[in-house]
């Protein structure tokens, strides 16, 4: 029998391959990076990242407690590596610049700067 | 001498009863009850029986007798015959439209099954199976992914 959190995660899963791209990723947005299971957050965060569109990648590097900024390091640590993973890397390096010079948050300046420098080192 | 002749008339006289008797006991001879109707002894005709009458007529008018009483038996077993069959026949004829009207119902019938349902109920799970939800909108996602976590695992 399928447990409840084996159940979201297909449905993330499902929402990583659905046509309606730009619906899935407000669905992701909205339930998946505000689970209170850090499984549910990391796997969503993930999914945004492989969806490697402009919004799915705003959501995850610079919104505060969600993706690369998750205060779970589990979650944080698994972002960074779906990013690092990513074939093409472009619009993650030019959202991560733009969140270095003029995000509000210093937090997320300095988490998007060190993140930034491992994309560089890694590609 | 008229002994003689009273002997002789006596003898006479007794001849002539004798006779009568034997004439009387040969006409009663069938009608041993001697039964007479207006003085005449009824002869031994009268007593035949229908069945003694039945017997003495002849053949061909006894044929005619069982021919008729045989045509008069097909005759009402004919009737009852024709009647079971019309019976028979109408039975057949409401089976019959009985049998073409389902035929027909059936032909006008649609018969749909709500495989989806069925399999999510036999297999729960493969409602969730990944496979299954890409075919599923985003909506339909977003329900059933609130419904699970309205229970409280998530």
């Amino acid at each position: 029998m399928m447990d409840n959190n084996k159940k979201i995660k297909n449905i993330i899963q499902a929402l990583g391959e659905h046509k309606d791209s730009e619906a899935a990723i407000e669905l992701l947005t909205e339930l998946g990076t505000n689970s209170p299971d850090d499984e549910i957050r990391e796997l969503t965060a993930q999914t945004l990242i492989r969806k490697n569109t402009h919004e799915s990648l705003r959501v995850v590097l610079i919104s505060k407690g969600k993706g690369i900024n998750d205060l779970s390091a589990r979650v944080a640590m698994a972002s960074i590596n779906e990013l690092l993973a990513l074939k093409d890397k472009t619009e993650a390096i030019k959202i991560l610049d733009d969140t270095i010079k003029m995000h509000s948050e210093e937090d997320v300046r300095n988490t998007a700067r060190s993140v930034r420098a491992l994309m560089t080192f890694s590609s | 001498m008229q002994i003689g002749k009273i002997s002789l008339h006596t003898t006479k006289a007794v001849q002539q009863n004798a006779e009568k008797n034997t004439t009387a006991s040969n006409k009663l001879s069938t009608n041993p009850f001697g039964v007479s109707f207006k003085g005449n002894v009824i002869q031994a005709d009268v007593f035949e029986s229908a069945r003694k009458n039945l017997n003495g007529k002849n053949l061909a008018e006894r044929g005619k007798l069982f021919a008729s009483a045989v045509v008069s038996g097909i005759n009402s077993f004919n009737e009852a015959f024709k009647s079971r069959m019309n019976s028979v026949v109408s039975f057949g004829k409401k089976i019959t439209t009985n049998v073409f009207d389902t035929i027909e119902r059936i032909g006008n019938t649609e018969i749909s099954f709500d495989m989806t349902g069925l399999k999510n109920k036999l297999f729960p799970d493969r409602q969730y199976s990944i496979k299954n939800l890409t075919t599923k909108s985003v909506d339909e996602l977003k329900t059933l992914w609130s419904g699970l976590a309205a229970t409280g695992a998530v």
